[in-house]
């Protein structure tokens, strides 16, 4: 073959192929090793500074839910939906087919997507199947248009979303003063919303994916911290009776056209309180345009003087001190003078002989001031301390005001008869409610909340830390101070209207004079009423307090009727067994206690008769 | 030595599986499957998240493979020296298919070049790419029947060779289509120097062939190209500078796959399609960020394989024709897969080639396995 002996030169060229193709292979291997070993870690910085991006994982907020975990405020999730213009090739197209998923203006929408930012965002505030709808008929154009020539670049990109949650407020204008709402960040800004933000917050946790052109690429998402979920609060309050309560409070501020008004209903043995309601209230999830006033708890940031209702201390301190009985008479003038002053009652009467009931339950002023002169100045301000005036109540609530209650050595002369029966001084109606509350509670006060407790994440309950309660005064005390308050409702009470048929009520209306801030002057009334039951063994104490109202402004008259129908409502729903008529009652004037002391006597002469015959 | 004569000395015989270098076969099976995984692994993920098929590319890619190994197949049933002697009428299809594909209407443009026939059913074909085949053979035949009683081949001959070679180059130039230009180009020179042709040839035409692109790049006959091609992949702000783009996001890529890669389908790079051209031109890149410097290294390992059982199928053919053949299909795949590899890594310009046996491409598979059945050919008809 002539091919053997052309073998020389080919056979060496073919050699020297071979070489050159191993050189080739040696220079490819060494760059390799070089690419990926040697200046790998370098390049990979490289590759993940050019793609990784950290985002947060939004908490939701805890859940603010009433005593039997009905929600009255909650987070869902919502979608922030954002765009990135630089891909939007075709802003009128995209603009035309996106508008009525995401029930926009199309003008408006076109108007958004046109331009160069990178983040716009077009809808707050999405909820999720509407976000869905969308990703799915992008998805399902995307998928129709890249079959066509040349489609794949008229594809829709650059929509993404941005999980947040929102705040809902199922209730309403339920308890929205006492629940608040939250901020556009998401931060509490009053009521308990405010007061506790930080149990309420979660932990925002974070998370890396790799982005591409606006968006994530596959199967590079890593968690980095989990997001927690903040606590839940459970509240005290019973949505079912603050409702009732809310309704009724409504209807007699609008029927008074009163300013503003309060109800709450407090068990008085744990401090919780079951119904908080307040008039005006507002919509949480439609401030806008709402006086920012109307954002207040009245109940514990609003104080007022207390007038009548204030008495039950005098009383109470006047008892416990000894100075005087449940019976004892006192003779009560119409009006009294004390330091060029003159102090009358509402209604002018004849100087008359009551007992300490009979003066509790006609709400005389002059009687007070009597009772209050026994006791003199150092001694019924201990007791107003005692009671609770000049200090918060411990609720917790925010903007809780403490009251006003000049030390002692502040007064003048007219303090002691003006403090005697209720005025000269200024409470919250929680403080007021909490006055009661310890009467109700056989002398000892129990700091008032409205938080049960909370629940973290995990569903762990941590109940309420409690405060220590305080003695203020004597159950024996408390025992007749509530006996004689029954009076105050009795037939012959200021409060008749309170009475609830089946159940022994007890209570203490007041109209005070109304301080008001504006002028720095007493313009108008505050009228209000605060009473337990049943009377013999309280379940519920509950507070009316009515602000500035028109025409009648008597408590018993505004508040007693409110009190009637959610305290009515309250003893029903709540199975507390109706209550026998009292044993003992007390006289109300010098007449009836004369004829009660002879009926005595015969009976103690009848049983001294018979009982050598039996 | 006439093709007939051959037939009329020969017994046609039948070919058994033991008579393939299985060697070779086994490197190009290697290469196949791993450019299955890699082509479905650039594609899948960011076709799901964009509500496309995610096995669009794969499934195509695979119908691709098949057809190509049914063309390699059959390639190996004709004795080489037949097919010698339809050298010809193979040099006048593929210069027809180059003629066709720039008649408009009929060649269809992508990414600016005039380079694809549409056939029914939705493929294309890329005559260029056949054309590599048409151009081996006829330098062979050419450079194998020499004009006189030399030993070597003479002017004359190299002359003629060039001719059969710059015809078809001509129209792929004129496509634009430079990558598969250089690569015609470094196999020609090949031939030429293998072919015994006097050494001022090699060096001559090596210089040309250097000074020529050179230019072309410098003159811009390749960068509107390039850079329309880039503009429509590349995120508009990403980066101002379009050129550098490619090949830093190419190195990023195979540098962020380090020792083992991130694991198939695990390249944030690929699956965030930094790298333009990922599943065809840059599929080397989703080597390198997903399996690693093993994968990278077993892969350009492959290629070395299937080279060297070349060049031993080249070195013990028993005839000029055959062994010429070998060479060019030698250097057609050495060169694309260093031009392709040495792209992605920075040593080498970048211009559009596919990997063979591994990138996505109908064209491209068809002519690579066709390759393959040339030297399985050759090698069936040597004695051992």
């Amino acid at each position: 073959m002539p091919l053997s002996t052309d073998r020389s030169l080919i056979e060496k060229r073919i050699h020297l192929l071979v070489a050159l193709s191993l050189l080739l292979f040696l220079i490819f291997s060494i760059r390799l090793v070089d690419v990926q070993a040697l200046r790998s870690s370098n390049l990979m910085a490289k590759a993940s500074n050019e793609l990784q991006k950290t985002s947060m994982i939004p908490a939701p907020r805890g859940a603010i839910t009433d005593i039997n975990g009905v929600d009255l405020a909650r987070s869902v999730l919502s979608y922030r939906i954002v765009v990135d213009q630089l891909l939007i090739y075709n802003p009128k197209e995209v603009a035309k087919l996106a508008a009525p998923i995401l029930n926009m203006d199309r003008e408006f929408l076109e108007e958004r997507l046109t331009g160069e930012r990178r983040y716009v965002v077009i809808a707050n505030r999405v909820r999720p199947a509407i976000w869905r709808d969308l990703e799915k008929f992008i998805s399902n154009y995307n998928q129709n248009i890249s079959s066509e020539r040349n489609g794949y670049a008229k594809r829709i990109t650059g929509f993404w979303a941005e999980r947040l949650y929102d705040r809902e407020y199922p209730a309403g204008r339920l308890a929205a003063s006492l629940i608040g709402f939250t901020n556009d960040e998401g931060k509490g800004a009053s009521g308990i919303e405010y007061s506790l933000n930080s149990l309420l917050t979660g932990q925002d946790g974070a998370y890396t994916y790799a982005n591409a052109a606006g968006a994530i690429i596959p199967g590079t998402q890593e968690i980095l911290t989990d997001s927690i979920p903040g606590q839940s609060i459970k509240l005290t309050i019973d949505r079912d009776v603050q409702w009732i309560a809310q309704q009724a409070i409504s209807k007699a501020v609008k029927k008074s056209r009163a300013i503003s008004g309060t109800v709450i209903v407090q068990n008085p043995k744990t401090g919780e309180i079951l119904a908080h309601a307040t008039f005006p209230t507002f919509d949480p999830e439609n401030r806008q345009g709402v006086d920012p006033l109307r954002y207040r708890n009245l109940s514990v940031e609003e104080v007022y003087e207390p007038g009548s209702t204030g008495k039950v201390i005098t009383y109470a301190a006047a008892i416990e001190e000894k100075k005087i009985s449940p019976e004892s008479i006192l003779t009560i003038p119409y009006k009294l003078k004390r330091y060029g002053k003159v102090f009358k009652d509402h209604d002018f009467h004849k100087t008359q002989k009551l007992t300490a009931t009979g003066a509790l339950a006609n709400s005389t002023n002059t009687g007070a001031i009597k009772i209050g002169e026994m006791l003199g100045k150092e001694k019924l301000y201990e007791y107003l301390k005692k009671f609770g005036l000049g200090t918060a109540t411990g609720s917790h609530l925010p903007g809780e005001s403490a009251g006003k209650l000049a030390p002692v050595k502040d007064w003048s002369g007219t303090s002691l008869p003006t403090f005697s029966f209720g005025q000269g001084y200024s409470l919250t109606a929680i403080q007021a409610t909490s006055i009661f509350a310890t009467l109700a509670n056989d002398g000892v006060r129990v700091a008032p909340t409205v938080v049960a407790g909370s629940t973290s994440a995990s569903g762990v309950f941590t109940p309420r830390s409690m405060e220590a309660p305080v003695r203020v005064i004597s159950s024996d005390t408390a025992e007749k101070m509530r006996l004689m308050m029954e009076s105050v409702v009795g037939p012959n009470g200021t409060a008749a209207g309170a009475a609830i048929e089946g159940y022994r009520v007890a209570g203490k209306t007041g109209t005070a004079a109304r301080y008001d801030s504006l002028c720095g002057c007493y313009k108008g009334y505050t009228a209000s009423f605060i009473g337990f039951a049943p009377a013999d063994n309280p379940a519920f104490v509950m507070s009316v307090t009515i602000q500035g109202p028109k025409g009648v402004y008597y408590g018993g008259y505004l508040g007693a009727p409110v009190f009637r129908e959610v305290m009515s409502y309250v003893l029903e729903s709540r199975n507390i067994p109706p209550t026998k008529e009292a044993s003992t009652t007390y006289a109300i004037n010098y007449r009836e206690y004369k004829e009660k002391i002879s009926k005595k006597m015969e009976e103690k002469k009848k049983e001294s008769g018979s009982s050598p015959r039996g | 030595m006439i093709a007939s004569d051959l037939l009329a000395r020969r017994e046609p015989r039948r070919t058994s599986l033991r008579d393939f270098d299985l060697v070779l076969s086994g490197a190009v099976i290697g290469l196949l499957a791993i450019g299955i995984a890699l082509v479905y692994a650039a594609t899948r993920d960011w076709f799901a998240a964009n509500g496309l098929d995610p096995e669009y590319y794969l499934k195509r890619h695979v119908i691709n493979i098949l057809i190509g190994s049914l063309l390699a197949w059959g390639t190996t049933l004709i004795d080489y020296r037949l097919i010698r002697a339809y050298t010809p009428i193979l040099w006048a299809i593929g210069v027809l298919g180059l003629i066709l594909v720039l008649i408009p209407g009929v060649g269809a443009t992508v990414n600016g070049a005039r380079a694809w026939i549409s056939l029914p059913g939705g493929f294309q074909i890329q005559p260029a790419e056949l054309a590599k085949i048409s151009i081996i053979v006829g330098m062979a035949l050419i450079l194998s029947e020499l004009t006189g009683n030399q030993k070597y081949p003479g002017h004359k001959d190299v002359l003629k060779a060039l001719i059969v070679a710059a015809i078809p180059l001509l129209l792929i130039v004129s496509q634009p289509d430079l990558g598969t230009v250089l690569i015609i180009s470094a196999a020609v020179v090949t031939i030429i120097a293998v072919s015994g042709a006097p050494t001022r040839w090699i060096f001559g035409l090596v210089a040309v062939a250097i000074i020529g692109g050179f230019t072309a790049v410098q003159v811009g006959a390749v960068s509107e190209y390039q850079v329309k091609r880039l503009e429509s992949f590349i995120d508009p702000s990403a980066d101002p500078m379009f050129s550098g783009y490619q090949l830093r996001q190419a190195r990023i890529t195979i540098g962020s796959g380090g020792l083992t890669g991130t694991g198939l389908f695990q390249g944030p790079q690929t699956n965030g399609r930094f790298v333009p051209e990922q599943q065809t031109d840059f599929i080397f890149t989703v080597a390198g960020e997903q399996l690693g410097f093993l994968g990278a290294g077993f892969i350009i390992f492959l290629y070395g394989v299937l080279l060297f059982r070349a060049f031993a199928i080249a070195r013990r053919s028993e005839d000029m024709f055959g062994r010429l053949v070998c060479i060019g299909v030698i250097a057609w795949f050495g060169f694309q897969t260093f031009e392709n590899i040495g792209m992605t890594m920075g040593l080498m310009p970048m211009t559009g080639v596919p990997l063979p046996f591994i990138s996505y491409g109908g064209s491209s598979m068809f002519a690579c396995l066709i390759g393959v059945g040339l030297l399985q050919n050759v090698h069936i008809r040597s004695s051992r």
